[in-house]
Order: structure tokens, then C-alpha cells, then sequence
């Protein structure tokens, strides 16, 4: 198969890529080895930053998402909570910092207002009552399976072919030029190698990876990072710690729940996302210091990404960006770094440097045109509108008459899981889960996963056994890792998967 | 005669107040909330060491016939379950697995998941048949509010008798007192009707109904829908317990208490982060390296208090008892043997 141009990697970075290039009229094809959002962009704690986290340390990262964040309010509001945020300081923290942070968004171009701890209190109750020096901050919560998903959506519509799960496994160079890439696709869509102008390497973590089929280097350090799950919004604002971006600094309201984050520790390999009792333990100590009623709160689950940074071990590394065209090969051009924020500008430099290597000369036009539809539409029902919240432009395809609820913690219509299988994306349980919030709930699909496995199983073939088993270990790595009350939930998953439907006994 | 009180309303509390009852003993039981016997398949997986012929008593019930053995069943997915004792209409004799099953479902119906079910009824070698039943009930809307006219029973028989299988899955859905339409349907159809085995529906609360009526039968006095909130003890006797319920707080004297709260999972014993804590704050709790099998500890059959002293006239049954061997989903045969042995060890002390 011939095309202008190869992405590989289905993030933010990459589903970004292939939006920019297929509205400049490019002939692109977008690959990932898992579902969208497999990498760091499904493992992250969709803190749309306004730049405020990095003022001090990285003003440029910081200035870049400062006008990212505009931007993205503006063309894909549907997936954005506009929560607003607060950095706040509490007594142990150095004092000097508030100062510093100030001064810096001032030179950075961050939008900040200083304002009372009485204030702060008041428009965040559960604030801890401490608190210094407080200042608010364009912070937003993005839900990052939406936003790529979405993406993906409108470079479909303008030409481009995306596909998921489809891996990459070879590259052949010949006079300095990758001539043949062979991929392995897990639904025998794609059979023969592709033969492409130029390869966009866009897959995060894997980067190095991704290089190395080529014989060329990308470098990019691995650095591994945890998240919980809170049952419930346990905050109004994303609160950030008002200090040197540090561990346990971060809470981000997000749709049912609240992210808490995070940590920091070197990856040993892309799949090293593994979360620790002691990063639960220490994330709960942490959070709760400015927001105490988190100390006895119910943690649904816990996750893990993995950041490709450049330069520098964890904090001390830059959260900007770099384009790098192949050593020894002409046409590979690799990106890594940057941020879920600063996705839109990555790809617009990628596209640039790819337009220039195939000589179109369209200028970007991704900052221009929305993403999906806005968030305050007129007309509709509240049923439709909750749906455009949540699809985009997707939303049109939902049917609303069928009223009959598939999760019943989050919400999930019937209606929606059978659109989401119509795309014809959804390969497993996960996938369906990223798409609709289906099993994301508290009870973290021990409910709706027959019924959406029953589902699915009406439009293709499938061994029930595997993909139910294959679903449940990954939402176990999260649950083991639960406390308190929702170690009960833990127990009655147990009691039903094992005891009753002998899930374990069969493997 | 003395008076005991059993706190819990599962099948651990259930079985050995109507033990005690037989005994001539005057029993209160106190329960609240929904037990884990409940949420059960209504299944005994595993036979019982001690007491099967009391139980086979105390479940013996002319509407729902149990049949004891090497029994084998399908789960509501189609996986195959194992069992000691069931409701006759749950499992064959193992070893005599129908060769052909028709898998009756509701479209959109989470009861059972026709689909799912086949596949896995095809990996064992069983030859499997889809019947969807032409009935609109709500996912959230279970099956024994759906079957409460004789019209969606006749419905259902007259679509059974089109199917050509030795027989026929059904969604569990028939109440204590209805059990006796399986047989019915099965005489009108002709072949055998099973029940899929599920947990958190109508087996559970079956099984839980029928042991509540039997310890009433005895004379057990049960109070329903409240919750022992302490209890009064001095030294190493139990003397009496805090009852609350609705707006009323009790205080009720005893000369003996069994503890059969149900584990975790019920709320019986307290979860403090990952530990699992006495919530009457008087007694021992075993830990166990995971964390939700410890339970409360126990010496020559008696309660242990956090001081290490051995109780005079408590004792514990059910899942609230630490125990290594109680694996996930096989805890009734467990509760129903240490509710004797709790018993036993009462009338020893
Ligand atoms: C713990 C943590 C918290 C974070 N929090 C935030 C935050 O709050 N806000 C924010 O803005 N940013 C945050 N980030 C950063 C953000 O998540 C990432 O910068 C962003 O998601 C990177 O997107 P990407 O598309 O470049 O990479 P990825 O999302 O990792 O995508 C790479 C893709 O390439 C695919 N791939 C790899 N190899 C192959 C192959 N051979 N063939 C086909 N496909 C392949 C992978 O499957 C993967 O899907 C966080 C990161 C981490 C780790
Ligand atoms: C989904 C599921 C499926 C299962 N399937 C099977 C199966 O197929 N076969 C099998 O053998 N086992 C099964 N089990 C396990 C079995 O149900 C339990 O092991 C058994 O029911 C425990 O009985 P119990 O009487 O000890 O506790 P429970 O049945 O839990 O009863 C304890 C009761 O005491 C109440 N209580 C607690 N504290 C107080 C208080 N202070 N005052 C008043 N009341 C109080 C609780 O609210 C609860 O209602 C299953 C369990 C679950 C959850």
C-alpha cells in the first residue's frame, strides 16, 4: 500500500498528526499497535495545564501550554471541563516559591490571579484551611480518550486512515531511505507491507523503539508515573501544589470521579507502568495535605503512564518537545516529549517539517477549525446534549429513544456501546471501555462487561473466555491496589468471577 | 432454659438459632441488611464435615426440593459449576450433562447472556440453541417482577415446547414460593428445565427465605432490619447488647451470644485502609496474609478478647471466623458447619 505519509502511533501526538496533515490534503495513514490512547495519553491525569505547573523550572514548556490551553478551550470545548484552577501553598512550604511563581507567569504569559485563602476556601470547601498563598490559574480537566478520539474522527472525514491495532514490526532502509514498512495487524485488515514518502514517529515511550527498525536513534528517558482513582469529585477546582513541581502535587476533577497524582521513578521499559502500594500510600498522604478529606477516601483504582522525556531524569526534565529528522535515514522524522496540552502545537511543527519534506505547501489550520461541536449548542434534548459532551460529533449516530442504561455507575446507554461497535474500532472490552466510560465505574465492570462482551459478540466472532479474561486482569492490576470500602467491591468481584462463573478455575 | 442472642441474619446466624431453638433454647436473632447467603447462588459447593444430616433438615422444604450429591450445573455465562447441594432444579447428577441445552434469554436483559452462554456451552461439547424470548423487560427490572402473570408463563412454556434440546437454560427467575413452576414448565415442554446458577438474584434470596422461615418455624424470635451496635460484657461474659433500629435503641440482657456478622465483604467486620478491625471493638482478629480472609480469632471454640482472654459465653460462625481454606464463592457449606460447632461448643462451655 502506498501513501504520502506513515504515522505510528495512535496518542494525542499522532492522532494530532494525522488531523493536521489530512486538512492540508495529505494522503496519510495512522497506525497503533494497541487502541488509541494505549500509550501515555490513556495514562495521564487529563490536566489541561494552563502552563502555572511550569513556571519556574521550564518556562518554556510553560509559555507553550499557556497559549495551547486557549486554543484548545476554544476548538475542542466538548471534552474540556473548564474547571479553573488553584495553586496553593501551605505553611511548610517555602515561602520564597509564591513569589518566584508569580514573577514567572507574569515573563511566561500564564494567566494568574493572586487571591485570599479565605476566598480560596470559599469557592473550594474542602480546601485545607491553612492554606498560604493562593492563586487561580486557567487549569481545566480534558478527557483525553475523547479528545484523541476526536481527532481521529475529523481526520477520517478529511481522507486519512487510522487504524488500531496494527503494529509496526519492520522497516526497510535502502539508500538511506525507509522504502518498505511491515506492520502486523491483529485484524488482517491491512495485508500488504506499506510503502510510504515519508514515517512520522510518534509513539512516546517507544520511540527509541520505533527508531531502531530503521537503524536510527531517538533518545528519550523513561520515566514512570502513578495515579488514583477517587470515588467521586472530591474537589471542584484542579488543585496544584503551590512548590516546586514535586510528587503527590496534583488533583484533578475528572467526570465522576477525582485523579490524584503524581510520581515520578525511571521506567525500565515503555510497559513498565506498574503502580506500587507505596506510590498509593504516599499519593493519599500527599493529596490529602491540601485537600484532608481525601485522607479516608475511597480509591477506586490506581493506574500508571509512562513519560518519554528529553533531557534530564524525571522532574529535572523539560516537558517540551523535539522533532528530529533520522540520522542516516531521510525520510523519518521522530517527535517526542511535549505534553497531552501541548499535543496540537507538536503536531503542527511535525506537519510543517513533513509538508516541507513533500513540498505541499498548505499552512496548518488546526488552531482554526473546531474540533467538534461546541459546548453550549442550542436546541436538542438534555440527552443529546450530555451525548455531544461526551462523543463530539459522534453524537449524532447515538440513538436517544433507546433508553436502557448498560453501566449503571457511569451511565452508559445501551445506545452508545452498539454506535462505538458500528465504528468498527472496538476490537476488545477495553476498547469499547475508552470509548464510552463503560466498566470504568466503581464497580469497574463486574456489571456491564457481559453485557457489552454479549454485545459485541452479536457483530463478530470471539472467544468470550479470552476477551472477558483479558479485560478483568487489566482492570485487576488497578483494583489491587484499592483500600478501604472499595476493597468490598474487590471481595464481592471475586466471590462472582471466581467463585460463581469460575473464571479463574478455566484459564 | 437460657436465652441467646445470634447476631446476623445470614446463614450462619439462621442455622444455628434454629440448632439452638431445637435445643429448647430461647434464641433472639438481631440482622440487618442484605447477607452475603443472599447474594449466593443458593448452592452448597462443598460438603459440609460435620453436619449434613441437620442441614439436609433444615433445608428440607416441600416447595423447593434440594438434591445432594455430585452435582454440576451452568452458570448464567454458560460456565460449568460444581456443587454439594442445590435446589433441584440448578444441576444434573454429575457426570450427566445433557447433550443439547436451548438458552432462553430476553434480548437486552442482562439475566442471562444467551450469546456468551452458547459459545462457552459449545467449548464443553454441549450442542447449544438461541431462544429469544418476544418480551420487552428493562435491564434494571428483574425477572421475577416480569413473571408474575399466568399470560408471560404460558408464553414462556408455549416457546419451550418449540425447542428440540434435552433442555432448556433458563434465566433464574422463579420466587421461593413459585419454585414449583419449573416443574410445571418442565412437564409441559417435555424435556429438563434448568435454572442457571447466578449470584445476586432470586437462588440467594431463596435460599436465605427459606432458612429464615425454618429458624421462625422453630420458634426462633427474629428481629429484622436491626443492628447490634455494642455489647455489654464484663470480664469474660457477654451480658447483653445495644439494639438499634429505625428510631429505637434497646438494650436486651443474655446469657450467651453467637456472632455471626458475615465477613467484610456484609460489613460485619470493619476495613481500615487494608486490615480488617472488629467494629464492637472487643475482639480478636486474625490476620491473614490476604488481607480480607482474617477474621475473628477463636480458642477452644470460644471468642478471644484483644486482651488475649478467652470469652465464657461467645462464640462466632460464618465468614466473620477466620478460616484458611474458604475459598471465594464457597462459604455456605463453611458457615452452616462452624454454626454447628459454635453451637456445640456453647452447650460444652
Ligand atoms: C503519569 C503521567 C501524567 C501526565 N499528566 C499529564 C497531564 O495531566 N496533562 C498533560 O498535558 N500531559 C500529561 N502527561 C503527558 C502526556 O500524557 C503525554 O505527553 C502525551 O500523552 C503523549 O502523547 P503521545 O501521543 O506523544 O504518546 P503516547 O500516547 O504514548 O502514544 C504513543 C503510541 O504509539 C504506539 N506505538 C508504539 N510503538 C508502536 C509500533 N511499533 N507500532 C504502532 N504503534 C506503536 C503506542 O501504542 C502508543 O499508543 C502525563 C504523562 C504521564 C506519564
Ligand atoms: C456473590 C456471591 C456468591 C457466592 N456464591 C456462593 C456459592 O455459590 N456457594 C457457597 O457455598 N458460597 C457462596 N458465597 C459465599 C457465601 O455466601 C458466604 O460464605 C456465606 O453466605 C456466609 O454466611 P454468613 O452467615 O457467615 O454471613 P452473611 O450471609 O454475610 O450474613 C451476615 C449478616 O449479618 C449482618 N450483620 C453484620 N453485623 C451486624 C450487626 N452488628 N447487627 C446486626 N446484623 C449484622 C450482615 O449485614 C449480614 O446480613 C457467595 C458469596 C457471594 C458474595
Amino acid at each position: 500500500m502506498r501513501k504520502d505519509v506513515l504515522i505510528i502511533g495512535g496518542g494525542a501526538t499522532g492522532a494530532g498528526i494525522a488531523r493536521d496533515l489530512a486538512l492540508r490534503g495529505v494522503d496519510c495513514l495512522l497506525l497503533d499497535m494497541g487502541d488509541f490512547c494505549h500509550g501515555a495519553s490513556g495514562g495521564n491525569h487529563g490536566l489541561l495545564h494552563s502552563g502555572g505547573r511550569y513556571v519556574v523550572k521550564d518556562p518554556g514548556s510553560a509559555a507553550e501550554c499557556a497559549v495551547e490551553n486557549t486554543v484548545l478551550k476554544r476548538i475542542a470545548p466538548f471534552c474540556i471541563e473548564d474547571t479553573g484552577g488553584l495553586f496553593v501553598s501551605l505553611p511548610e512550604d517555602d515561602p520564597l516559591f509564591a513569589d518566584r511563581f508569580k514573577d514567572a507567569c507574569r515573563s511566561t504569559g500564564v494567566p494568574t490571579e493572586e487571591i485570599g485563602a479565605e476566598e480560596a476556601t470559599s469557592s473550594e470547601p474542602g480546601l485545607n484551611p491553612l492554606a498560604v498563598r493562593c492563586f487561580r490559574v486557567p487549569d481545566g480537566s480534558v478527557d483525553p480518550f475523547s479528545l484523541v478520539q476526536a481527532n481521529i474522527c475529523d481526520a477520517r472525514e478529511a481522507g486519512a486512515l487510522a487504524l488500531n491495532h496494527c503494529a509496526v514490526t519492520g522497516m526497510t532502509v535502502e539508500d538511506g531511505r525507509i522504502v518498505r514498512v511491515d506492520v502486523q495487524d491483529r485484524r488482517g485488515r491491512l495485508s500488504s507491507p506499506i510503502v510510504p514518502e515519508v514515517v512520522v514517529n510518534a509513539s512516546g515511550a517507544w520511540v527509541a523503539d520505533v527508531a531502531g527498525l530503521a537503524a536510527c536513534t531517538a533518545r528519550a528517558g523513561l520515566d514512570q508515573g502513578s495515579m488514583l482513582v477517587t470515588y467521586g469529585r472530591q474537589c471542584r477546582h484542579v488543585i496544584n501544589r503551590l512548590r516546586e513541581p514535586s510528587n503527590g502535587d496534583i488533583a484533578v476533577p475528572s467526570h465522576t470521579s477525582t485523579v490524584l497524582g503524581t510520581t515520578s521513578r525511571p521506567a525500565r521499559s515503555p510497559d513498565d507502568s506498574a503502580v506500587t502500594r507505596e506510590d498509593v500510600d504516599f499519593l493519599l498522604r500527599e493529596t490529602s495535605a491540601l485537600l484532608p478529606s481525601l485522607r479516608g477516601c475511597r480509591i477506586v483504582r490506581a493506574y500508571g503512564g509512562v513519560r518519554p522525556l528529553l533531557g534530564g531524569n524525571g522532574r529535572e526534565a523539560s516537558r517540551s518537545f523535539s522533532i528530529t529528522r533520522g540520522d542516516a535515514v531521510d525520510n523519518l522524522v521522530s517527535v517526542a516529549g511535549g505534553k497531552l496540552t501541548t499535543y496540537r502545537l507538536m503536531a503542527e511543527k511535525v506537519s510543517d517539517t513533513v509538508c516541507d519534506m513533500l513540498g505541499n505547501s498548505s499552512g496548518c489550520r488546526t488552531h482554526l477549525e473546531a474540533l467538534g461541536p461546541p459546548a453550549d449548542v442550542e436546541g436538542g434534548s438534555i440527552a443529546l446534549a450530555r451525548l455531544r459532551r461526551k462523543y463530539g460529533r459522534m453524537a449524532s449516530s447515538i440513538s436517544t429513544s433507546d433508553t436502557r442504561v448498560i453501566c449503571s455507575c457511569e451511565q452508559v446507554l445501551r445506545s452508545e456501546v452498539t454506535a462505538v461497535l458500528k465504528t468498527g474500532d472496538a476490537l476488545t472490552l477495553a476498547d469499547v471501555m475508552r470509548r464510552t466510560r463503560a466498566g470504568m465505574g466503581y464497580c469497574q465492570g463486574l456489571d456491564c462487561t457481559l453485557s457489552v462482551l454479549e454485545l459485541m459478540m452479536q457483530g463478530a466472532k470471539m472467544d468470550p473466555l479470552l476477551a472477558l479474561r483479558e479485560f478483568l486482569r487489566e482492570r485487576e492490576h488497578g483494583i489491587s491496589q484499592a483500600s478501604g470500602d472499595q476493597l468490598r467491591q474487590g471481595l464481592l468481584r471475586e466471590h462472582v468471577l471466581n467463585g460463581v462463573y469460575g473464571m479463574g478455575e478455566m484459564e | 432454659m437460657s436465652r441467646v442472642l445470634v447476631i446476623g441474619n445470614g446463614a450462619a446466624g439462621l442455622f444455628s438459632s434454629w440448632l439452638l431453638a431445637r435445643k429448647g433454647q430461647e434464641v433472639v436473632l438481631v440482622g440487618r441488611g442484605t447477607p452475603s447467603t443472599s447474594m449466593s447462588t443458593g448452592c452448597i459447593r462443598t460438603r459440609p464435615e460435620g453436619c449434613e444430616r441437620e442441614m439436609a433438615e433444615f433445608l428440607v422444604n416441600e416447595h423447593m426440593p434440594w438434591a445432594v450429591g455430585a452435582r454440576a450445573g451452568l452458570s448464567k455465562i454458560g460456565t460449568p459449576f460444581r456443587c454439594w447441594m442445590a435446589p433441584s432444579h440448578s444441576t444434573w447428577k454429575y457426570g450427566e450433562a445433557p447433550g443439547s441445552v436451548t438458552v432462553v434469554s430476553i434480548e437486552g436483559h442482562p439475566a442471562i447472556h444467551v450469546r456468551i452462554a452458547s459459545s462457552l456451552l459449545i467449548a464443553q461439547g454441549i450442542r447449544a440453541e438461541h431462544l429469544s424470548l418476544p418480551i420487552a423487560v428493562p435491564p434494571e427490572v428483574p425477572l421475577t417482577a416480569a413473571f408474575r402473570s399466568e399470560g408471560s408463563w404460558e408464553l414462556l412454556a408455549k416457546a419451550l415446547r418449540t425447542t428440540s434440546s434435552d433442555a432448556v437454560l433458563l434465566p433464574a427467575m422463579v420466587p421461593l414460593r413459585e419454585y414449583g413452576r419449573l416443574d410445571a414448565l418442565e412437564r409441559q415442554c417435555g424435556r429438563k428445565v434448568l435454572e442457571a446458577v447466578t449470584p445476586l438474584g432470586p437462588p440467594g434470596l431463596r435460599l436465605t427465605e427459606l432458612m429464615h422461615a425454618r429458624a421462625a418455624g422453630a420458634g426462633v424470635t427474629i428481629w429484622d432490619g436491626r443492628r447490634v451496635t455494642a455489647l455489654d460484657i464484663k470480664g469474660d461474659t457477654v451480658r447483653g447488647a445495644t439494639v438499634s433500629g429505625g428510631s429505637e435503641v434497646k438494650e436486651v440482657a443474655t446469657d450467651a451470644a453467637v456472632i455471626a456478622t458475615g465477613g467484610p465483604l456484609v460489613d460485619g467486620l470493619n476495613i481500615k485502609g487494608r486490615e480488617l478491625d472488629d467494629p464492637f471493638g472487643v475482639f480478636q482478629v486474625a490476620r491473614s496474609t490476604d488481607a480480607l480472609r482474617g477474621g475473628y480469632a477463636s480458642r477452644e471454640g470460644m471468642m478471644v478478647r484483644v486482651d488475649g482472654r478467652r470469652m465464657a459465653n461467645a462464640v462466632a460462625a460464618g465468614d466473620c471466623v477466620y478460616s484458611e481454606r474458604r475459598d471465594h464463592g464457597s462459604g455456605l457449606a463453611g458457615a452452616l458447619d462452624s454454626a454447628r460447632m459454635a453451637v456445640m461448643a456453647l452447650e460444652g462451655a
